[in-house]
C-alpha cells in the first residue's frame, strides 16, 4: 500500500461550527438540496459537563479515504477504487446507485444524488488540488480546523497534540483523547 | 492578482470584488461565465481577508440568480399586502415616487416623509447624505439598537472607534464581549482563533455558551442586561487592586479621581447579587485581562440592546484606556479616519436646518440618537415614527421611502410597525426579494445585489487600514444600484446636483484622499495603508480635554450622568417583580446563526438545510419544569403578544433565560413579543437582550 501524500488535519479544538466547509463544499461540487448535499457535514457534541465544567466540540465530519475501504470492498460493479495517493474515488460512469457503499460506510460519509442516481462523497477536491489549490472548505475555514498537510509535516503539526489518523484524513485535539492508531 | 482575469481550470471570467452580504466585506472573487456567476470564493490574495470567506458569502450565486429575485419596478394593483402586481418601467416608477412624494408633501408637510433604510451594505453612508439633501428624518432598524450607541459612546470616551477594532495579530488576552465573532464577524472569527492557537486567554461574557464560549478559558454567564454593573465591578476590582496602567491615567486620563469614587460603589460581592456571576469570577476575569498585555476588547450588537448602552460603551471604553489598551499592538485600535473622506463633507450635515433637528422625532426624548448632539448622523427614533404614524402626532407621517429594510421582521413590536405601515398612504420598498415589507408597498423596486454593483468601501470595524473595491460583475433583469436608484430619485426631486451625478463619480468622491479614481483603483485592486499606533502620542485624544474622558461634561450639560452608572432593565425580576409572577423567565433576543443575514437569507435553499428552523434555548430544568421536550414547539408569551418556536434543550443556558434567536417571519417572528417603547436613555434603545416571557407546550 502507497502512503498518501497530503493529509487532511481536522483540528477538533479549534473547530467553531460555522458551517462555511459545508457551503463551500456545496458550491465546489454543485450539490444542493436535490442532489447529494452532504459530503462534509459539521456534528456537535454537547454541551455536556465533563469534570464540572461545560464542554462543547463540534466535529467535521467527510470521507476518511480509508486504506482498506469498506466501500469499494462492498461495491458490486467495482465503481470504487484506490488511488496510489491513497484517495478513494468513486467511478459515477459505472455506479449503478444500488446504494451498497452507503451502508457500509462506517462514517456515513457517502451520500446519493437523486438527480442522478449514482452516489458521491468527499474527493478532497481533486479537482483544485491538481491545479494547486487547497480544498476548498480548508481554504475557507474560518476556526482554522481545517488543514491540507504534507504527510513529513504531519509530526511537526500535530506534536504533544492526541491524533487519530485513518486514510487522508487525521484528527487532532489537545483537549480530548482520540481513541485510534497514530 | 488582476483585478479582472481568466481562470483556465473553469473557464471563468474572474473579478476581484468585495463580498458585502454583512458589514465584514470580505474581499472575494467572482467567476462568471457567460453573465452567470458560477463560482464566489474568498480572495486569498487581500491582504486584510487572507481568503475569508463565511458560508454566507460562500452562497452567493444562489442570491444572484435565485428564481425569486425582483428584477424589474412593480406598481400595486390590488389592496395594500394582497401581493397583486403590475410590471412597470423605471421611468414610470421614479416619476410615480416623485410626484406622490411631492404631493404628500404638499398637503401634509415637510415631515410628513420619512426615509428608512436597513443594515449596511456599503451604501448606506449615502443613503444618510440623501437624507440630509432631501432633508427628511430617516429610521433604521439597528441605530437605536445597533452601532450607535456603542460608537457614541467610545466616542465620548475616546474620541474615536477602537473598541470595534481588537489587535487580534499581536494580542495576549481577548475580552470577548457578547459576541460571537466566528458567526457574525468571519475575519475577526479567524483573528480570534489563531491568536486562541497561539496560546492568548480568552474570556467570554454571554448569558448562552456560544461557539466563542466553548473555547473561552473563562464563560462569564451574566443575567441577560446586567452588562454595565459586571464592568463596573471589573473596573472597581482593576482599580482597587492597582491594576491599572497609572503613566497612561496620569498623563492621558480625565476624571480618574471621580470615575474611583463611582466604582466604589460595585464591589465584586454586590454585583454577584445582581448579574448572577460570582464574585470571585469577576475579580478572575478583570484580573486576567488587566494583567495579561496586551489585551483586547471584541465587542458588538448586544451593548446596544440593554437599558444603559451609552454606559455599557463608556465602560468598556475605559476598561480598555485604563489598562494601556488604546491604539497598542494588540490592544483596540483607533480607527484612522483622516484617510477616508471628512464625515460631514460626505453626509451633507451642513444641509440640516436647526428648525429640522427640532422637529425630528424622539430629538427631546433621545438627543444622542435624534438631536443636534448625535455624534453620527441624527436619525429619528423609531417608536415615535410610529406613533406618529398612527397618531398624526406631533404630527402626520404619511409615506415611507425605504431601501433595504424589513421593517416588519426587524423592528421591536412588529404589531406596531404593521398597523403603522397599514396606515401609510405611500410606502416605497427598494430590495432584493419580495419580502413580508415589500408586500405591503405601493412601488417596489429591484436592488442590486453586491455582485451586480460597484462600491469603495473601508469598514471601520473590520479593516480599518484598507479599501475594498467591488465591481460589476453582472446584471440581472433590470436591477439598480441602490445609489443609481437614490441618484435618479434625487433628480426628480430636484436636488440633484447635492448627490453625484453617478455611482463612478461617487467612487471617485471617496478615494480623494488616496489621489486615485475608481478607474485607476480598478486597475489597481486594491488600496492599504500601515496603521499609525498609538496616535494619541503626537495628536492627543478628539475629545474636548484631549484625553481620554472618564468624566463627561459634555453628558453632565445635557443632563445627564457625567459618570457611567448601573441601570436595571424597566423589565426584570427586579424591577418588575409583579410581571415577572406572570412572566417569569428572561428572554434575550437577537442571537445569530452563521447562515443567515438578519432577515436575509432563509430562501436560499443551501443555507436554511444547515438551519431549517428557528430553535430557542432553554435549560433542561426550566424545560422539565414546563413540561417542554427537545424539539417541541413552544409558545413564547410576553406582555406583547405570542410567538413559537422549536425548544433546544440546552445546559449552555441559565435556567431562569431563554434566547431566542431574531428576523424570522410569521409565528417565529420574535419581534411580536418585543417592547420598543421602554428605551435605554440618551439614545433610545429598545432593550431587546433584557425582557421578559413565559413559555408552554403547543
Amino acid at each position: 500500500m502507497t502512503l498518501p501524500k497530503k493529509i487532511l488535519l481536522i483540528d477538533i479544538d479549534s473547530c467553531v461550527r460555522c458551517h462555511a466547509c459545508e457551503i463551500a463544499c456545496r458550491q465546489e461540487h454543485d450539490l444542493t438540496a436535490e442532489t447529494a448535499s452532504c459530503w462534509c457535514r459539521v456534528l456537535t457534541v454537547g454541551p455536556r459537563r465533563v469534570a464540572g465544567k461545560l464542554h462543547m466540540d463540534f466535529v467535521p465530519v467527510l470521507c476518511r479515504h480509508c486504506d482498506d475501504p469498506l466501500c469499494a470492498s462492498v461495491c458490486p460493479v467495482n465503481a470504487i477504487s484506490r488511488t496510489n495517493d491513497g484517495l478513494v474515488l468513486i467511478d459515477e460512469t459505472i455506479c449503478s446507485g444500488c446504494k451498497v457503499c452507503i451502508y457500509a460506510c462506517p462514517y456515513g460519509c457517502i451520500s446519493f444524488n437523486e438527480l442522478n442516481r449514482t452516489v458521491g462523497h468527499c474527493d478532497q477536491c481533486r479537482g483544485r488540488t491538481e491545479a494547486g489549490l487547497d480544498p476548498a472548505c480548508v481554504q475557507h475555514c474560518i476556526g482554522g480546523a481545517l488543514q491540507f498537510v504534507r504527510r513529513e509535516e504531519l509530526g511537526e503539526r500535530t506534536s504533544g497534540q492526541h491524533r487519530f489518523l485513518s486514510g487522508r484524513v487525521c484528527y487532532v485535539s489537545s483537549k480530548w483523547k482520540l481513541q485510534g492508531n497514530v | 492578482m488582476r483585478p479582472v482575469r481568466h481562470d483556465e481550470r473553469l473557464n471563468t471570467t474572474v473579478y476581484k470584488s468585495e463580498c458585502f452580504i454583512c458589514n465584514q466585506g470580505c474581499d472575494a472573487l467572482v467567476h462568471v461565465r457567460d453573465g452567470t456567476v458560477v463560482r464566489v470564493e474568498g480572495d486569498t490574495s487581500s491582504e486584510v481577508t487572507k481568503g475569508t470567506l463565511c458560508a454566507k458569502g460562500l452562497a452567493s450565486k444562489e442570491i444572484a440568480h435565485h428564481p425569486d429575485r425582483l428584477l424589474y419596478p412593480m406598481k400595486r394593483i390590488g389592496d395594500r399586502g394582497e401581493g397583486k402586481w403590475q410590471r412597470i418601467t423605471w421611468d414610470e416608477a421614479l416619476d410615480t415616487v416623485a410626484g406622490r412624494l411631492r404631493s404628500i408633501e404638499r398637503g401634509s408637510g415637510p415631515e410628513s416623509i420619512v426615509l428608512a433604510t436597513g443594515t449596511n451594505r456599503g451604501w448606506v453612508r449615502y443613503f444618510m447624505r440623501f437624507t440630509n439633501a432631501y432633508g427628511k428624518q430617516w429610521i433604521g432598524p439597528g441605530i437605536a439598537q445597533c452601532f450607535y450607541p456603542r460608537i457614541t459612546g467610545q466616542t465620548l470616551v475616546l474620541g474615536g472607534n477602537a473598541m470595534e477594532n481588537p489587535h487580534y495579530d499581536a494580542t495576549q488576552c481577548m475580552l470577548v464581549w457578547g459576541v460571537n465573532p466566528t458567526n457574525t464577524w468571519p475575519v475577526k472569527g479567524v483573528g480570534m482563533m489563531d491568536a486562541r492557537r497561539r496560546g492568548a486567554h480568552m474570556i467570554v461574557v454571554d448569558p448562552v455558551f456560544s461557539e466563542a464560549a466553548s473555547k473561552a478559558d473563562l464563560w462569564l454567564s451574566l443575567r441577560p442586561g446586567t452588562d454595565t454593573a459586571l464592568l463596573l465591578a471589573m473596573l472597581h476590582t482593576i482599580i482597587e487592586e492597582d491594576l491599572y496602567d497609572k503613566g497612561f491615567v496620569e498623563r492621558w486620563c480625565h476624571g480618574f479621581d471621580e470615575l474611583h469614587k463611582r466604582v466604589a460603589e460595585y464591589a465584586p460581592e454586590k454585583v454577584e447579587q445582581i448579574t448572577w456571576v460570582p464574585a470571585e469570577t469577576i475579580r478572575e476575569a478583570a484580573r486576567m485581562y488587566a494583567t495579561t498585555k496586551p489585551a483586547s476588547i471584541t465587542q458588538c450588537l448586544s451593548i446596544d440592546q440593554v437599558a444603559d448602552t451609552i454606559s455599557t460603551s463608556r465602560c468598556l471604553a475605559m476598561m480598555a484606556a485604563l489598562t494601556g489598551n488604546i491604539d497598542v499592538p494588540g490592544g483596540n485600535l483607533i480607527t484612522m479616519l483622516r484617510q477616508v473622506p471628512p464625515g460631514p463633507a460626505h453626509s451633507g450635515a451642513a444641509w440640516v436646518t436647526p428648525e429640522q433637528h427640532a422637529t425630528r422625532l424622539g430629538s427631546r426624548e433621545y438627543p444622542l440618537l435624534a438631536g443636534e448632539a448625535c455624534m453620527i448622523t441624527p436619525s429619528a427614533h423609531n417608536h415615535a415614527v410610529w406613533k406618529a404614524i398612527l397618531t398624526g402626532k406631533p404630527y402626520p407621517v404619511k409615506a415611507v421611502y425605504c431601501h433595504g429594510s424589513n421593517m416588519l421582521l426587524s423592528y421591536a413590536n412588529t404589531q406596531m410597525v404593521s398597523e403603522a405601515l397599514k396606515k401609510l398612504d405611500f410606502l416605497v420598498v427598494a430590495d432584493l426579494f419580495m419580502t413580508e415589507t415589500t408586500r405591503m408597498a405601493d412601488i417596489v423596486l429591484p436592488a442590486a445585489s453586491w455582485m451586480e454593483r460597484g462600491s469603495v468601501t473601508q469598514n471601520e470595524q473590520t479593516s480599518i487600514g484598507h479599501f475594498h473595491l467591488q465591481q460589476k460583475t453582472i446584471q440581472r433583469g433590470e436591477c439598480r444600484s441602490d445609489i443609481t436608484i437614490i441618484n435618479e430619485l434625487a433628480k426628480r426631486l430636484g436636488f440633484g446636483e447635492r448627490m453625484f451625478p453617478t455611482d463612478e463619480s461617487y467612487f471617485d468622491f471617496l478615494l480623494q484622499p488616496s489621489g486615485m479614481t475608481f478607474e485607476t483603483f480598478k486597475e489597481r485592486g486594491d488600496l492599504a495603508f500601515p496603521h499609525v499606533f498609538r496616535k494619541y502620542e503626537s495628536e492627543g485624544f478628539r475629545t474636548p480635554s484631549g484625553k481620554v474622558q472618564l468624566y463627561d461634561q459634555k453628558l453632565e450639560a445635557l443632563g445627564y450622568d457625567p459618570l457611567p452608572a448601573y441601570r436595571e432593565p424597566d423589565e426584570s425580576p427586579v424591577s418588575t417583580p409583579d410581571l415577572a409572577k406572570e412572566y417569569p423567565l428572561i428572554i434575550t433576543t437577537g442571537g445569530r446563526v452563521p447562515v443567515f443575514r438578519h432577515t436575509e437569507l432563509r430562501n436560499i435553499a443551501i443555507l436554511r438545510e444547515i438551519v431549517p428552523e428557528l430553535e430557542a434555548s432553554i435549560n433542561p430544568e426550566t424545560a422539565r419544569g414546563f413540561g417542554i421536550g427537545d424539539g417541541d414547539i413552544m409558545i413564547v408569551e410576553s406582555p406583547r403578544g405570542s410567538m413559537e418556536a422549536k425548544a433546544h434543550i440546552t445546559e449552555g443556558i441559565d435556567p431562569r433565560v431563554i434566547q431566542v434567536p431574531s428576523h424570522w417571519p410569521g409565528m417565529n417572528n420574535v419581534n411580536l413579543l418585543t417592547d420598543n417603547e421602554k428605551c435605554a436613555p440618551m439614545i433610545g434603545s429598545a432593550q431587546l437582550r433584557c425582557q421578559l416571557c413565559r413559555v408552554r407546550t403547543k
